[in-house]
């Protein structure tokens, strides 16, 4: 078992983590100065903040986004990434 | 109770013209009392009144919340929100690109209006499908985490949780739902509680409101499928409960849940919770 899990899920199997729309994020750092989780790190250059690790993201938090003005973050659907956790579940406790 | 309306100052982007409008309509149409935030943000005393006195509804434009932050830097409490954006969202309607409203900027903001005031005129609380069992005991024996200097309680028995720090206390029957005490220590003083309404059903990892600091917006994921059948008016008029008693007093809402077997199975017992808090603490 790996060490991270979300529902008895490797937290690598999920794809849940904010993405972040360079067309309207005005580099405030609200997000990044806010998640405990060290998802975001901030770069040299043009794209002054990424997604760096993106498997810390607690799967179904949002808050970050509630913290962003320009509503430059997303997120997938919540109730696709429950089903599909519901199914890697069945199918593992099929093996 | 009359209002005090306090919104951004709109001049930043269209969803901020609109909580400015929402302020202007509300000062004509429901005689609320505008409230000026760069005026306050300069003299709190020239409002003192007026907020003893008055309901406070904070409208702010976008996530950056300038009117919510302001007011509660100032240590004021806001009784009623609204955030544009959010409303904009689960509607249908595209704000035009400019400061100065259009037809569906202005519609919006009269719409936002007629449900403020139509909210403050009904009766302070929706009754309730069925009778709230109300208060139950708080738990007795506890698990603790401890990171650095902070220490975490998780109750030993009875509640179960899901990963995003929401707890489930099914005893009889009766589900009671509220937030975990690591959560509480997380976001710090609770401000504000915007509950769903009773008689809304949810999923489960469905959103049951979200709760408020200084430090964030936390949305309430619930822990199993069911009926909201009551809200918990203490928590609401006081939310500080919730940091002071969250496994008891500060609980949020009683479910009538619909799915307990199969929800059951996708949620942790105190001791895997204990391992999952750990993990998030150090890790943060
Ligand atoms: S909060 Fe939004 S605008 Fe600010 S840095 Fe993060 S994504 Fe960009
Ligand atoms: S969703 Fe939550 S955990 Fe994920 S990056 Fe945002 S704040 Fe951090």
């Amino acid at each position: 078992m790996s060490e991270a899990t979300f529902m008895g899920v490797p937290r690598d199997k999920i794809s849940w983590h904010p993405t972040i729309d360079y067309e309207k994020c005005n580099f405030c750092m609200e997000c990044a100065t806010f998640c405990p989780h060290r998802v975001f790190e901030q770069r040299e250059g043009d794209r002054r903040l990424v997604v760096a690790n993106p498997n810390n993201c607690v799967v179904l938090c949002r808050a970050c986004s509630k913290t962003c003005g320009p509503d430059a973050l997303t997120f997938p659907d919540k109730q696709s990434t429950i089903a599909e956790i519901k199914q890697i579940r069945e199918q593992e406790s099929v093996q | 109770m009359n209002s005090a309306i306090l919104s951004c100052t709109g001049l930043d982007k269209p969803e901020g013209s609109v909580a400015r409008e929402v302020a202007i309509r509300m000062a004509s149409s429901a005689d609320s009392e505008i409230i000026c935030p760069v005026l306050l943000n300069r003299s709190l005393a020239r409002y003192k009144k007026s907020l003893a006195e008055n309901t406070l509804i904070a409208v702010d434009g976008c996530s950056t919340r300038c009117a919510s932050k302001l007011a509660e830097g100032l240590g004021i409490k806001i009784d009623r929100k609204v955030l544009i954006s959010d409303v904009l969202k689960s509607s249908a309607v595209t704000l035009e690109p400019s400061l100065n409203l259009g037809p569906n900027g202005l519609g919006l903001a009269q719409a936002v209006v007629d449900d403020l005031v139509q909210s403050l005129n009904a009766p302070s609380e929706p009754i309730p499908s069925a009778a709230p069992s109300g208060a139950f005991p708080p738990p007795t024996e506890h698990l603790m985490v401890t990171h650095d200097k902070f220490e975490f309680r998780i109750p030993a028995t009875d509640y179960m949780f899901n990963e995003n720090d929401v707890w489930v206390r099914v005893v009889d029957g009766v589900a009671h739902v509220g937030i975990s005490d690591y959560m509480q220590q997380s976001l710090t003083d609770i401000n504000y509680f915007d509950a769903t309404k009773t008689d809304t059903d949810v999923d489960q990892f469905g959103e049951l409101g979200s709760l408020e600091s200084a430090k964030a917006v936390f949305e309430i994921i619930a822990p199993a499928s069911g009926t909201v059948v009551a809200v918990n008016a203490e928590t609401v008029a006081n939310p500080g409960l919730i940091n002071e008693d969250p496994y008891g007093r500060g609980w949020l809402v009683e479910m009538k849940l619909s799915n307990w077997p199969e929800d059951r199975a996708l949620l942790l017992k105190p001791e895997a919770y204990a391992k999952t808090v750990k993990h998030k603490a150090e890790e943060a």
